[in-house]
Formats: C-alpha cells, structure tokens, sequence
C-alpha cells in the first residue's frame, strides 16, 4: 500500500507542477484533473490497506465530484475566451498592484 | 511488490509528466486519457471493480472527451507557445512540487503495517457491496452529488450562453466602435 | 481685588487690541490703550491713599504663593511706571500716526505696562519673573516692531538673548533661594533673612546670580550691548521701554531684595564697582555718538549705573529717587527726540541738525529743560537725586572717597555731553534739507508734563535740614542702613561743588561744540567713542562667532539625525515597494506562493 501512496503522492507532485508552469487555462484543468485522480488512488490505497469500502465510496464522490466540476469549468473558459479571444492565464492580469 | 506495480507505476508517471510538459494540447490531453485508463487497471488490482469501471466510462470516456471538445472549439491545440512573462516559474515549481512529494513521502513513512489480504473484506469493490454502503451511511452524500450535479448542469448551460451572457465590452472599445459606426455612414 | 485691576486693564487692552484692533480706525486705540493705563494710573493712587493692598494665591506652586503687594516701594515704582507710561501712551497717538501697526503698537505697549506692573507688584520672586520675562518678550516685540527691516529684527533679537543671559542668573539664584529657605515669598524671604542671627553661605551666590539678572535687565557692563542697538524700536518705546521703566527693574530687583543685599558686603561692592565702570562707559560712549537716540541710549546706560552705584553702597532710597527723576528726564529727552525725528521726517543724524530753536520753539524748551536736568544743572530734578548718590558714596566705608571722586567726574562728562546733545541739535544752523515742523499737541503736551516733572520733581526729597519726603515713605519696604549724616556744612559744601562741577561742564560743552573744529585728540578719542570702544566688535570675535560655529556644528547632527529618520521612514517605503511586486496580477504567481503556504504548513504539520 505504501507503494501507491508514494505513486500517488508522485502523481499530485506532477500535478502541481503542471498547475503552476502551464499557461493556457485548459491544461491547467487537466493538471487539476491529474491530481484529483491522484487524490483518489489515495483514498483506493487506503481502502485496500484497512479493509473497509469506504474509500472507494469517496473516490466515487470525487469523480461524479471532478465530473460537475469539469462542465462548469469549461463553461467558465469558454465565456473568457469569447471576452478576451484569448486562453493564457497571463492576460487576465489586472489585479496587479 | 509484483511486476504489474512496478510497469503500472512506471506508466502512471511517464503519462502524467507527458500530460504537463507536452505543448500540443491535444497530444496532452491524449497522455491523460492513458494515465486514467491505467490508473483503471490499477484500481481493478486494488478490488475497487466498480470504480475502475466508473474511472473508464466517466473519467476517460466523458470527461476527457469534453475536455478534447473545448481544446478543438477554441482552436487551442497549440496554446502554450509564445513568450512566457514568468520564466522563473517552471524551475520553481518543479522545486516546489519537488518539496511537496517529499513531505508527503515523509508523513506516509509514519504509517502502520498493511492488513495481510486475508483480513479485507472488500469484496472485490464489487457493486453490491459499494452500494451497500452508499445507500447505507452514505446516502445523504448521494442526494447531494445528484444537486450537485444538476447546479452543475444549470451553470453550465447559463454559461455558454451567447445572448443572455455577453461579454461587456470595455468603454473604449464601445467608444471606439461608436466612432467607426460614425466614420463609416 | 483692585490690585488685580492694575495688571488686567492693560492685559485686557492687549487681548482686545490685538484681536480687534485692526477694525478700529485711528486714533480709537491708542486711546484706548491710553485710557486703560491711566485708569491704571488711578487705581495705583488709590490703593497708595488706602494704605497699601495685596492679593494672593496660597500654594499657587508648592510653597510659593501667587501674589501681588502694594507696599510703599510697589507703590511709589507703580506710579511712575503707570504715571510716565499714560504720558507716553498719549505721546505715541501722535507719533505712530499713519504707521499700518498703530494698533498692534498700542496692543504691544498695555501688553508692557500688564507685565512691568505684574513684575513691580510682585510679592514673590516667580511672579517677579513672569513679569521680567514678559516685558523682555514685551522690549522684543516693540524694538523689531517694524520687523520688515532686517536691522531691527536682528536688534530686537540681541536684546532679546543678551537679557536671556541674565535671566539665567535670575532663575538659578530663584533656585538657590528656594532651596536654602523653601520659600521664594518676599515677605518671608525678608523675616527669615532679618531675623536669624547666622545667615548660610550661599546666600552671597544668590544674591551674586539675582544680581546678574539685574546685569542684563538693565544693561550694566558687560551686558549693556543691546540698548543702544533696540534704538531701533520707535521712539516711544525707547523712552517708555528703554529709559524710564524696563531698563529700571534690575535697580527695582536689587531695591526689593534689599534685605539681602544688605547684609552682603562684598555682593554689595561688586555691584557699586559695576555701576560706576557702567556710569563711565556710558558718559565716554555717549561723547562720540552721531545719533540723536544713541546719545541718549548711552545716557541711559551711564544714569543706570549711577543707580547701581547707589544701591551697591547702601542708598536704596536713594537709587529710586533717582529711577523717578532719571524716568522724568530721560523720557522727556526722548520724547523731544522724537519731535525733532518727526519733524525732520524721520532724520536721526545729529550732523544734519543744528539750529533748530527757531524751528521748533515748544519742542527746543523741552530739549533744553531735559538736557539741563540731565547734566545736574543746579535746583533741578537731575541736580538733587544725582548730588544725593555721590553724597552717599562718601560715607561709604570702603574706598568711599574713590567712588566720590569717580562720580563727580563721570557727573562732569555728564554735564559735557548733554550740553553736545542740546548744542549740535537746536544751536547752530540748520545742516539738513528737510523742512521742519513742529509737532502737534498731542505730542507736546505730555512733553509738557514731563518737562514739569524733570524740572520739580527733585524737589521732594531735599538733603538735611530741608524736607525729604521719600526716604521716610519707602523706608518700610527697604532694608534698614545705618547711615552716616555729614556735618551740615560739608554737605552743603559737596553740593555747592557738584553745581559748580556741573556748570563747568555745560559750560565747556557749549564753548568746544558750538566753536570751530575740534582738537585732533578729541577727534581721535570720538571715533573710538562712536564705536562705543568696539565691545560689540569684541563679543563677536569671542562670543558670537564661536556660538555660529557651534551652532553649524550642531546643525550638521541634526541633519544626520534628520538623515536618520527620514531613512528609517524610507526603509518601509522601501520594504512596500519590493512586496507591492508580488501583486503583479499573475494568477500563476499567486499560485506558486499559495503551493509554498502549503507546503510550508505540511512541514509543520508534519515536523509536530
């Protein structure tokens, strides 16, 4: 079990990494979407360890979770690119101080 | 550790740093769907059937597919080139995911002992046994995934709207348009 | 209560003057201001006929009352102080008319007499003070009076710091006095000196450090710098401020501590040794002046001296009598000053004077009557107080004789240079191009008055067997001195020699400055006079100089200081700049420092 564990800490390391050095906002989701997916072999993991289905059933609320999470999310993309014609996170900049 | 953790591991990982580093956002996007149809085998290997089912159908099968919709329809295949204003962020990153996965791999060292598989009493993660529990102890969670769910929809559907939901247009550009409207009767 | 009226009339005429003064027309406050001190003036006399009146404030400081006292010697300097100040007041509607700051002027001068009348009324040593220190701010306010003119601030400034000197000298023997009785009461300061038998040692110091207050309130060597320079005010402050009452509150100061001073000989010596080095600088000074006011001022300086002769050896009657009639003359010679000023349209140099007795008959008879009481010219008032001072100094037991003769001829030199006054400015012919007109009324009556009193006023304190009514009125109030009465003859004898010593020199006066040019020794020893023997000159290579210097010095820490603040203030600008970069509106960024919090809170979490 603690081999998945490490893999799915792995997982959401690489996820991270991909949250922070992509710059175009659908494969930041996709990074999101990694380590959402990671989060859940985590809970798998636990689930084989201590013997109990109660972790599957939370991975089974993450993904019908990720799944909602997904439409509105690309949604919102959407509606920004038809405002600014554009999908780089850099140009929604103008909270700057 | 047998050898389908070690070839599904080295699989796992190998899709997902082609996910984060590939600049084809459709090419991306395909390195994904391969994580999550391995990271399906892997849950089949962990007695979580249902899930692993419900990983391909949903996760594969719906989710990505939207996701390579919304890549075609805005034509963002090959998004992330072009200057990057923060070139410091990549190095970082890697240094701060790099940080994270070692904290994380510190705290898991904490953990007890594995239950011999004799003890589980999983079932395999078969549908009988996860719908006992779900429709058992979880059933509150349930309701509230199917509201979810349906928000989610609404929003969705709110969102792309073109009509009811225009983008403002900043008071230069109206200006701007206005004066070309002038210009060109 | 009455008491209290004398000082609050004229504050009150300050207050309104001064915010009010601006919206009313000529000649309104200078009327008011001269109705108020009369009023003063009354109330003075009434208290006086009444037999005296005090007011006070118990424990107004931790031992020490606030309170006022009108005893005979309070009495008899209010007097003068309210009576010559009306005078001067009304003179002043005459002369500062058409000046922008007319009421600012009057406002300024009930300011004064508030403060001149709270220092003579005092009956404890920090009311005193006050006093001193407002009729020092009072002499500041009224020399740079016209204040646009850089001379004139600058003058009022030195008068200022120079008197600052000497108020030093004030508080520290306040404070010495304090510490040895734990009381600063005048009435109780004088029972415990008068009746313990053993007085403490540092009493000497006290009245040592009191005295140098005097020093530099009345401009006694070496502190007389600034009365020739607060020339610079208007005339009517110079005779008010600078002739007949401001000058006179360190003679006043000492007449009040006479308890004290009586009973410290050598305190008592320095003090007669000052006066008369005084008396001489001011009479050789005043030979060589070219300035009307100058002249004057260095008078002025010399008369003061007299009376610090006079209360250094015992005669404090004596020095006040003097106070009165020197207020008498050396306001009338101001005044007439101001006349021939104002008629020349503002001319002060007596070498474009000359010949104006046919111009200005009125104002050429109190010049004359002034000049004539000044030099001791004999049966007027100037003739009896001065004659009264020498006389003193002959009884003195140490080295009385010497003080004697150094008087009768500083009185000489008097004589001299009062005669040059009065010569090079009505006799002669006119050497100037202005057309001189007499003044008006307003301005020479009070003169009027004034040329009176210079003419009579000795006259109420005469030498044995004659009447003398001013040593019995201020004896309760004064210390008691044992006093050596000179055989008859030889007092009449000394002031028959006075008078003919005084005569002389009017005599002299009149042949050297009416005739031909003058001997080359004479002429050489007039630029040195007209410099007043470079002591200015001197101060400012040994005192002033170094002080500027100092001063740079210390600017140039203060601007390390201010260096220091402004740094440590531009250190957070600074800090705020460098962290405003975080907000650079990438969403990234913000990402990246939100995964650095989290990982942060893992280590801890993690480490715990």
């Amino acid at each position: 079990m603690s081999y998945y564990l490490l893999l799915s800490a792995l997982l959401f390391a690489i996820g991270l990494f991909g949250v922070l050095s992509r710059r175009t906002a659908i494969l930041i989701f996709m990074s999101i979407e990694l380590m959402l997916n990671a989060a859940n072999l985590a809970f798998v993991a636990f689930a084989r360890g201590s013997g109990q289905l109660d972790g599957q059933v939370m991975a089974l609320v993450v993904i019908a979770l990720a799944a909602a999470e997904v439409a509105v999310g690309l949604g919102i993309i959407v509606a920004v690119f038809r405002a600014r014609s554009s999908t780089s996170v850099d140009d929604l900049a103008e909270l700057r101080g | 550790m047998s050898a389908f953790d070690l070839i599904a591991g080295v699989l796992l990982v190998a899709s997902a740093l082609a996910a984060v580093t590939l600049k084809n956002a459709v090419h991306a996007g395909l390195a994904l769907v391969g994580n999550f149809l391995v990271l399906a085998t892997v849950y089949f290997a962990l007695e979580a059937q249902f899930l692993g089912w419900i990983q391909i159908i949903v996760y594969a099968g719906a989710v990505m597919v939207l996701f390579l919709f919304v890549i075609m329809l805005l034509f963002d295949a090959k998004a992330d080139v072009g200057l990057d204003p923060l070139p410091w962020l990549r190095p970082v990153g890697a240094a701060l995911a790099a940080g994270f996965f070692l904290v994380l791999a510190y705290a898991y060292s904490g953990l007890g002992p594995v239950h011999p598989l004799a003890d589980i009493k999983l079932a395999g993660g078969l549908p009988a046994a996860i719908g006992e529990r779900l429709y058992g102890p979880w059933l509150f969670v349930v309701l509230l995934i199917a509201v979810l769910l349906f928000a989610a929809t609404l929003a969705a559907v709110v969102l792309v709207q073109p009509g009811v939901r225009g983008a403002r247009k900043k008071p230069q550009v109206l200006e701007r348009e206005r004066e070309l409207e002038e210009v060109g009767r | 209560m009455l008491l209290l009226l004398i000082v609050l009339l004229p504050l009150l005429g300050f207050v309104f003057l001064g915010l009010f003064g601006k919206r009313l027309r000529e000649p309104a406050p200078g009327v008011l201001a001269s109705v108020l001190v009369g009023l003063s003036f009354l109330l003075v006399v009434t208290s006086l006929l009444g037999g005296g009146a005090s007011w006070e404030i118990a424990d107004w400081l931790p031992g020490i009352p606030f309170s006022f006292v009108l005893d005979p010697l309070s009495g008899y300097m209010g007097l003068v102080v309210t009576g010559i100040g009306f005078l001067i007041h009304v003179y002043a509607i005459g002369y500062m008319h058409g000046d922008a700051g007319f009421s600012r002027f009057f406002a300024y001068l009930n300011f004064f007499i508030a403060m001149m009348m709270t220092l003579v009324l005092a009956g404890s040593y920090p009311v005193m003070f006050i006093g001193w220190e407002g009729v020092g701010l009072a002499s500041f306010l009224l020399i740079g009076f016209w204040y646009t003119e850089r001379k004139n601030a600058d003058s009022a400034r030195k008068a200022f710091i120079t008197n600052r000197i000497g108020d030093l000298g004030f508080l520290l023997g306040m404070a010495l006095l304090y510490s040895l009785f734990g009381t600063l009461s005048i009435g109780e300061l004088r029972e415990a000196i008068e009746t313990s038998a053993v007085l403490p040692l540092a009493l000497g110091t006290a009245g040592l450090l009191l005295f140098v207050g005097a020093v530099g309130k009345s401009a006694q060597v070496p502190l007389m710098v600034w009365l020739p320079d607060a020339m610079a005010g208007p005339t009517p402050v110079s005779a008010l401020i600078h002739a007949a009452t401001m000058v006179t509150a360190g003679v006043y100061l000492i007449a009040r501590s006479s308890f004290l001073y009586a009973n410290l000989q050598d305190v008592s010596y320095a003090i007669a040794v000052i006066g008369l080095v005084t008396a001489a600088y001011g009479a050789l000074s005043a030979l060589g002046q070219w300035d009307i006011k100058k002249i004057v001022a260095y008078s002025t300086i010399s008369q003061l001296g007299y009376m610090f002769l006079a209360v250094g050896v015992g005669a404090y009657w004596i020095a006040m009598f003097h106070v009165m009639t020197h207020a008498f003359y050396k306001a009338l010679l101001f005044m007439a000053s101001g006349s021939v000023i104002h008629a020349l349209g503002g001319e002060q140099d007596v070498r474009k004077m000359g010949g104006l007795k046919k111009h200005l008959p009125r104002t050429h008879l109190h010049g004359l009557l002034g000049a004539l009481s000044l030099a001791g010219f004999p049966l007027l008032a100037g003739f009896w107080s001065k004659d009264a001072i020498i006389t003193a100094t002959l009884s003195y037991p140490f080295g009385g004789t010497g003080f004697y003769v150094a008087g009768l001829a500083v009185a000489f030199l008097t004589a001299v240079y009062a005669m040059r006054w009065y010569a090079l400015v009505f006799l002669g012919e006119y050497k100037g191009d202005a057309h001189p007109h007499e003044a008006p009324p307003v301005m020479t009556l009070p003169n009027d008055v004034l040329a009176v009193g210079a003419v009579l006023a000795g006259f109420l304190a005469l030498p044995e067997p004659l009447w003398n009514l001013i040593e019995p009125f201020l004896a309760p109030a004064l210390a008691h001195v044992e006093v050596h009465h000179l055989a008859l003859a030889l007092e009449w004898g000394l002031i028959a020699l006075s008078a003919l010593v005084a005569l002389a020199g009017l005599y002299l006066g009149y042949l050297a400055f009416t005739r031909g040019p003058l001997p080359a020794w004479y002429r050489a020893f007039q630029t040195w006079s007209s410099e007043a023997f470079y002591v200015d000159r001197v101060y400012n290579v040994l005192i002033v100089g170094p002080l500027k210097e100092l001063a740079l010095v210390l600017a140039l820490f203060d601007g390390f200081l201010d260096t220091l603040f402004t740094a440590a203030a531009g250190s957070s600008a600074w800090l705020g700049e460098r962290l405003v970069r975080l907000q650079s509106g990438y969403v990234r960024a913000y990402g990246a420092l939100m995964v650095l919090g989290l990982v942060a809170v893992l280590v801890w979490g993690v480490l715990r």
